[in-house]
């Protein structure tokens, strides 16, 4: 179905309540429908038309019309459009009909909207609040176009402890979080517990909510926002990156240069070769399979280097500029390139051949930790998790930008639903992308790298964009501003959705799968290291302190 | 136990040797492209404060003595060393160098300071051409940031309370 049929359907059934369509592309499809009709036309395309629910959006649209904003958006992956369903609710009323019990994966984001704008989702079936922490006072929404970007809102009780639900009856607490051996940001999970059974768990997180959407809004410009957003993640920062430009080029029709577009597909996968290597190396530590960790990070670390050498840093590539890329990828770089890929491909064949047939960690993770396809259309799961449980989604292919609609690859699945199933397509898609990437490289042309913008950028337009992160799909929501800076702009990273499949991942599984089950969905990583030295000989470990590794730089130096 | 896997594994482990890095003990090369601190070069900066309207991480700061002499200040704290700074130098008197091992225990180690002389634009005062219509700041005149505090000054009082913002000083256009 095209977005013309399906808007055709879509009259057809709700009419006078849809009240402006537009079709800002063949793959775009933006609905304006009466407040009360949001209920009914997001359960029709959730259920009906069988769209996957991607994430719910509030604005503070009140300087500009006068209202609040309230979007939802959904995929249709088969028929290649992203949808937005909006409406526009009183300033003074500022109430909207809650579709989290049609649309169970929406659970989230109506309470960050909540919280966040001050919208209030009737009939939602859990209101707690999410991003807010307790002691933040009532009424104080910072999203509002009138809170300040630093202000800190009067009867602010940071102390305040967090009020949490009372366990079920017969279960145990166990808490998990903030600070864990295998979680390595802080997330906190209550884990009510049956014996050594996980029977179910109470989520509290936002915990280093950093208000990043916020200073886009306020504080930074367009082509400012691009090495910010890169922060979103510490992991996969070029998707953020780039799911941002895109964002404000599909909201203002721009057209990419051949060349730039081909950067931005090479420069993803870079990212997703790193990422995947470092999560299955990650995945068997967790497990206590070390050999296979130390051996996927050394394969791994060549092409942090290669990233370094094209864009000046082996994480932060900073790559997009609203209408181009920075970087170029030079003749010599192709050459390294194409060898590193070679090399790549050579050494990760036969760790994946002897990993797949090593009946341990199949044993250890299979049926651990599982998300069936039922889940994974009612939370919205996304990326290897879906693709785990054989939903053959991929925004990659369903979604094309940047380049990927001029190379072929396979899109892997399985069928498991559990871990190992995610170990197989995570070690699997690496060689998907190795393919894309000598392909990108055989097909680039010489060019310019940044389109000519000639103008200001328009005002008040929309723009969806939704990029294949390696953890899944990472979706960015613009709407262009004044002052040079979008008015709102709204990321959902995949861990976003994910994070909500953990409840009924865990649930009836053994309090030691915990760990491997919240590390599947491959939840962000970073790390501050320390040197130790270990003498081979006698095995006596030292430990440097910062004045003496300070000292042994300076005297290499001098 | 599928002792050809660990076979397999173990072949993988020996064929691999011994990968670790000398490093910190030995210097570790970085590649030429390498983004690392910005070095800022006094005698080629005309004090346009490009770098200043386009830094992310709002780290450089300006502030107008009077017509002839502007102090900019690059505070590095929060620096994300993305080089947009560099990149919009129309005097290139800025270059991503390729110190990296920048962490410090005192703030003043990172910081530069450069007192410019400003000759007088017949037309603004102040001229800085952008690249790009995005590279816009709606900044015009003198800039005052707080150099005491070492913070930016927001010149958009959109939504922020009047005692957060401090006024364009308005320039007479011939």
């Amino acid at each position: 179905m095209t977005s013309r049929e399906t808007l055709a359907q879509l009259k057809a059934k709700f009419g006078p309540a849809i009240l402006r369509a537009d079709l800002p592309a063949d793959n775009r499809l933006l609905l304006y429908v009466e407040p009360f009709a949001i209920k009914p036309v997001c359960q029709y395309i959730f259920r009906d038309l069988d769209a996957r629910y991607v994430i719910s959006i509030g604005a503070d649209d009140r300087p500009f019309s006068g209202q609040f904003l309230v979007a939802h958006d959904f995929a249709f992956d088969r028929d290649r459009i992203l949808c937005s369903v909006l409406t526009h609710i009183p300033a003074d009323k500022p109430k909207v009909d809650s579709i989290s019990d049609v649309v169970p994966a929406a659970n989230w984001a109506e309470r960050e909207i909540r919280d966040m704008i001050g919208i209030e989702p009737v009939g939602h079936p859990y209101p707690k609040r999410l991003v807010l922490p307790d002691g933040w006072p009532d009424g104080s929404h910072p999203l509002r176009k009138d809170f300040a970007w630093n202000q800190v809102p009067e009867g602010f009780d940071e102390e305040r402890e967090f009020k949490f639900d009372e366990p079920p009856e017969g279960c145990m607490v166990v808490p998990f979080g903030p600070f864990h051996p295998t979680l390595d940001e802080p997330a906190h999970f209550r884990l009510y517990v049956e014996g050594e059974m996980v029977r179910g768990c109470e989520y509290r997180g936002f915990m280093v909510h950093r208000g990043i959407e916020k200073l886009a809004e306020s504080v930074l410009t367009y082509n400012e926002i691009p090495m910010m957003a890169e922060r979103i993640c510490g992991i996969c920062g070029c998707v953020h990156n780039v799911a941002y430009a895109q964002a404000v080029e599909s909201a203002i029709a721009l057209r990419l240069p051949p060349r730039a577009e081909y950067i931005r597909t090479i420069m993803l996968e870079i990212e997703r070769l790193q990422s995947h290597l470092l999560w299955v190396g990650l995945a068997c530590h967790i497990v206590g399979f070390d050999t296979l960790f130390m051996q996927s990070w050394r394969i791994r670390e060549p092409i942090m280097w290669i990233a370094e050498k094209i864009s000046g840093n082996r994480k932060t590539y900073a790559l997009c500029l609203i209408g181009g890329v920075r970087w170029d990828i030079t003749p010599d770089i192709k050459t390294e390139l194409r060898q590193l890929l070679d090399k790549l491909e050579a050494e990760w064949k036969p760790v994946v051949a002897a990993v797949l047939k090593d009946k341990n960690i199949q044993a250890r993770t299979s049926g651990v930790g599982v998300a069936d396809k039922t889940a994974c259309k009612n939370t919205g799961l996304v990326g290897p998790v879906a693709r785990a449980a054989g939903v053959d989604i991929d925004c990659r292919r369903d979604h094309p930008y940047a380049a990927y609609d001029r190379v072929d690859f396979d899109v892997i699945t399985a069928d498991g639903c559990d871990v190992w199933s995610r170990v197989v397509v995570r070690a699997t898609e690496v060689f998907e992308s190795i393919k894309i990437i000598r392909q990108c490289l055989d097909r680039m042309e010489p060019g310019p790298l940044q389109a000519d913008i000639k103008d200001e950028l328009p005002v008040g337009r929309l723009g969806l964009s939704s990029v294949e992160a390696p953890r899944g799909e990472s979706h960015h929501f613009v709407i262009t501003g004044e002052n040079n800076r979008p008015r709102r702009w709204r990321v959902r990273a995949p861990t976003y959705q994910n994070l909500q499949g953990i409840p009924a991942m865990i649930k009836d599984q053994q309090l030691a799968d915990m760990t491997i089950s919240l590390g599947s969905i491959d939840p962000c990583f970073s790390c501050t290291d320390r040197l130790e030295t270990i003498d081979l000989r006698s095995k006596a470990v030292k430990v440097w302190t910062q004045e003496e590794l300070v000292k042994m730089v300076k005297a290499r130096k001098a | 136990m599928s002792v050809l896997s660990k076979l397999k594994e173990t072949l993988v482990c020996l064929k691999a040797g011994r990968v670790t890095l000398p490093y910190p003990a030995q210097a570790q090369p970085v590649p030429e492209k390498f983004r690392g601190r910005p070095i800022f070069d006094a005698a080629k900066c005309i004090g346009c404060a490009g770098c200043a309207n386009n830094c992310p991480a709002r780290e450089i700061l300006v502030f107008d003595v009077c017509q002839e002499v502007r102090i900019l200040k690059y505070l590095g704290r929060r620096c994300a060393y993305c080089g947009r700074c560099a990149d919009v130098c129309p005097e290139k008197a800025i270059t991503m160098s390729h110190e990296f091992e920048n962490a410090t225990n005192s703030i003043g180690d990172i910081l530069q300071k450069l007192d410019l002389f400003m000759s007088t634009c017949q037309r603004c005062g102040r001229c800085f051409k952008e690249p790009s219509p995005l590279e816009q700041l709606k900044l015009k005149g003198y800039r005052m940031d707080d150099l005491g505090n070492e913070r930016w000054v927001y010149r958009s009082k959109a939504f922020l309370n009047e005692e957060q913002t401090v006024d364009d000083v308005k320039i007479e256009l011939g």
